[in-house]
C-alpha cells in the first residue's frame, strides 16, 4: 500500500477543497506546513491576525504529519478537521488495499477453475495446482503427494521450487504430513523444528509450512505442502485461501483419477470383449457375481463347433477371401454365443472352442449350451452370404462336468481356458458330428431331458475312462 | 501530466481499480473518477485523460454511447478507451468496433495485467 503523502492530502483532493470552501465561509485560511515546517498551504495574508498564532502539530498515533496555524478559535477546529479527514484517508486505505487482496483472490481462484477444468491427466492437474499454489502463497517450495494405497505410502506426484532434498515418498502416519493426512484437516506450522511430529527423515531447511488434504466426501486422497525457508509465519488468512484452493484441486484430482480409471477399464473391457461376452466382461470388471479368474475346478458345459471339409472348400478361394468368410462367419457364431452367455475360448483354425460357466457361474450351462448350439445352426443357415451359406455347414460337440479352468500358460502368454477329460469328449463329439448336426455327451442329456429332443447316438470310447461315453444328438428344426 | 478516468457506476470497482493503479500516482499520474456516462464525458471534455477505464453497463448513458461520442463526434481518438464488461455477458465486438473502442477487458479484472496495460499505454517505464 503506497503511503499517504500529507503534501498531497491537503494541496489535492477532496479534503483540499473542503478547505477551501471552509475557509470561504469562516473568513480564514489556516496555513498548513510539514513536518519539516516548509509552507504546503499559504495561510492569510493579514499578518496582524496572525501574529503570535502558535501552529498546532497534526498528530495520529506518534506519527507527526506536520501543523496547521490560525487565529483562535479557527487554530483548533482546523487542526482537528485535519486529523479527522486524515485518519478517515487511512482507513480508507487500508480497506481499499485489502479490498483489492481479496480481489486478486477472487480472480486467482476464478482463473484457476478455468485452467483446471481444461485438464485431465493426473499428472498434469497436480502440476498445475502446486504451480499455482506455489504462485498464491510466499513459499519456497511445494509439493503435492497422493496416497498409494498398495505400497501404503504418500508419493510426491508434483513440485516446484527446492525440493531436491525432499525425498520422493512420505510416510502416511508420521511427520506433519502424515498427521494432516490421517486427520483429514489443514494446518499451519509455524517454526517446524520445534514441532516434535516433525519428520526427522524430512528436516528440510523449510521454517514454516503450510499443509491441507486433498479430500473427497469420503476419503482423504493426498496433501499438498507448501513450504517456506523464510522466517514469515503463515497467517490464518493464507490457510483458509489455501484450503479453497484445495478444495478445487481435490475436485479435479478425483476427477483426473476417475477418468484414468475408467480409461483403463475401457481397455481391460474392449480386451475382455473378444471372449467374452459384454455382460460377462462388465461382471468380471465390476468384480460382482461369482467370477473368477484364478484357476480352480468347476462344473462347466464345453461347446465346440467345426465347419465339415473345410479346406475342401476352400481350395478353390484364394487366401484373403478364404480369411474373409472366415471372420464373417466368426462374427455370427461369436454374437449368438454370447447372445446365451456363452465364453469364446479360442478359435482354432476353423474351430470354434466355447464354454458356458466359466469365468461368471451360470445356472443351466448344459440347456444354455444346446440353446446355442441349435442357434447357431440356425443362424448359419441364414447367413446374409450365399456363398458361406452354401459350402458351410457344421458339426457341434457339448460336453459337461468337472474341468480345471483358469488362465493357463506361461507368465508372457496367458490363456484362460480349460482343460480335463470333458474336454476332450466335446472335442471328439464334435468329430463324429456331421453337417448341421449337434451331439452331446450323457451329462449333458441328463440335465437338459426335459426341454430338448434326444434320440441316443450309440457310445464313444474315451482314452482314460473305463466305461464308454454315451451319445445324444439334439432334434431340432431349421426353423425356430 | 498523464491522467487516468476511471467510469464505473459501482462504488467498489472505482475503489478498486483506484487502488489498483494508485502506484501510478507517484510517477506523476493523475486519477479521477465518475460514476456514471454523463459525469464521464464531462470529466473527459474538461480534463482529456489518456486513458479511460469505462464500463460498459451504465445507467443513464452507457459506455458505448460514451465512446461514440469521445471518438466519432468529438474526435478524440487519442484518448486510449479501455470498455470493462462483466464476464459471462459477451461483449458486442462489432460495437465495440463501431463506436471506436481500443480495447476490451473482463470483470473480475486481473489486477496485475490492469497495472500493467496502464503503464504501457501511458509509457511509463515498469
Amino acid at each position: 500500500m503506497a503511503p499517504i503523502s500529507f503534501k498531497k492530502f491537503v494541496t489535492k483532493g477532496d479534503f483540499a477543497q473542503f478547505l477551501q470552501t471552509l475557509s470561504g465561509s469562516l473568513q480564514c485560511v489556516p496555513e498548513i506546513t510539514d513536518a519539516e515546517g516548509d509552507v504546503l498551504r499559504v495561510g492569510s495574508s493579514d499578518l496582524e491576525l496572525m501574529q503570535g498564532v502558535e501552529p498546532l502539530p497534526i498528530i495520529i498515533s506518534d506519527r507527526l504529519w506536520g501543523y496547521v496555524r490560525a487565529p483562535e478559535p479557527y487554530g483548533a477546529i482546523f487542526a482537528h478537521l485535519t486529523v479527522y479527514y486524515l485518519q478517515r484517508e487511512q482507513d480508507r486505505r487500508i480497506l481499499a488495499a485489502e479490498a483489492l487482496d481479496k480481489y486478486r483472490e477472487i480472480t486467482f481462484l476464478y482463473a484457476f477453475a478455468g485452467k483446471i477444468a481444461s485438464c485431465l491427466g493426473i499428472r498434469e492437474v497436480c502440476q498445475l495446482v502446486i504451480t499455482e499454489a506455489h504462485k498464491l502463497i510466499p513459499s519456497t517450495n511445494a509439493m503435492v503427494m497422493l496416497y498409494q494405497e498398495a505400497q501404503h505410502h504418500l508419493e510426491v506426484i508434483a513440485c516446484v521450487g527446492q525440493t531436491a532434498d525432499a525425498p520422493p515418498t512420505f510416510s502416511p502416519s508420521q511427520g506433519i504430513e502424515g498427521h494432516v493426512f490421517l486427520t483429514g484437516r489443514a494446518e499451519i506450522v509455524n517454526d517446524l523444528h520445534a514441532d516434535p511430529r516433525c519428520d526427522p527423515r524430512y528436516p528440510s531447511s523449510d521454517y514454516a509450512v503450510i499443509c491441507a488434504p486433498l479430500k473427497t466426501q469420503d476419503r482423504v486422497m493426498g496433501v499438498i505442502r507448501l513450504g517456506t525457508s523464510e522466517h514469515i509465519y503463515y497467517t490464518a488468512a493464507e490457510l483458509k485461501l489455501f484450503t479453497a484452493l484445495t478444495a478445487q484441486a481435490s475436485a479435479a484430482i478425483e476427477n483426473a483419477l476417475l477418468h484414468e480409471h475408467k480409461i483403463q477399464e475401457e481397455r481391460i473391457k474392449s480386451n475382455l470383449e473378444r471372449y467374452l461376452s459384454p455382460q460377462v466382461a462388465q461382471a468380471v470388471i465390476s468384480s460382482t457375481g461369482q467370477v473368477s479368474l484364478t484357476t480352480s475346478k468347476r462344473r462347466l458345459t464345453m461347446l465346440f463347433s467345426d465347419i465339415r471339409n473345410f479346406s475342401g472348400h476352400c481350395e478353390q478361394l484364394a487366401a484373403e477371401e478364404v480369411v474373409t468368410y472366415l471372420n464373417e462367419y466368426f462374427t455370427h457364431m461369436v454374437s449368438v454365443i454370447f447372445s446365451h452367455k456363452g465364453t469364446v475360448n479360442k478359435f482354432v483354425g476353423d474351430m470354434i472352442v466355447a464354454m458356458f460357466g466359466a469365468p461368471a457361474t451360470l445356472p443351466q450351462h448344459e440347456q444354455r449350451a444346446i440353446a446355442a448350439a441349435i442357434d447357431m445352426q440356425r443362424c448359419l443357415v441364414n447367413i446374409p452370404v450365399p456363398w458361406i451359406r452354401q459350402h458351410f455347414l457344421t458339426g457341434i460337440g457339448i460336453s459337461t462336468g468337472e474341468v480345471v479352468v483358469g488362465n493357463i500358460g506361461s507368465p508372457q502368454h496367458m490363456d484362460y481356458t480349460a482343460i480335463g477329460d470333458e474336454v476332450n469328449i466335446a472335442a471328439r463329439l464334435q468329430g463324429l458330428a456331421k453337417g448341421g448336426q449337434i451331439l452331446v455327451s450323457r451329462s449333458v442329456y441328463d440335465a437338459a431331458r426335459a426341454h430338448y429332443t434326444f434320440r441316443p447316438y450309440g457310445d464313444i470310447v474315451v482314452k482314460g475312462r473305463k466305461n464308454p461315453v454315451e451319445i445324444y444328438e439334439v432334434l431340432y428344426t431349421e426353423k425356430p | 501530466m498523464s491522467k487516468i478516468l476511471i467510469v464505473d457506476d459501482e462504488p467498489h470497482i472505482r475503489m478498486l481499480l483506484e487502488q489498483t493503479l494508485e502506484e501510478l500516482e507517484d510517477e506523476g499520474v493523475e486519477i479521477f473518477t465518475a460514476e456514471n456516462g454523463e459525469e464521464a464525458l464531462s470529466a473527459i471534455q474538461e480534463e482529456q485523460p489518456n486513458l479511460v477505464f469505462l464500463d460498459v453497463m451504465m445507467p443513464k448513458m452507457n459506455g458505448f454511447d460514451v465512446c461514440h461520442t469521445v471518438k466519432r463526434e468529438l474526435q478524440l481518438s487519442q484518448i486510449y478507451i479501455i470498455m470493462l464488461t462483466a464476464k459471462g455477458q459477451e461483449f458486442d465486438r462489432v460495437r465495440g468496433e463501431e463506436v471506436g473502442a481500443d480495447i476490451y477487458m473482463t470483470k473480475p479484472f486481473d489486477p496485475d495485467e490492469i497495472l500493467d496495460k496502464a503503464y504501457e499505454i501511458l509509457n511509463i517505464p515498469h
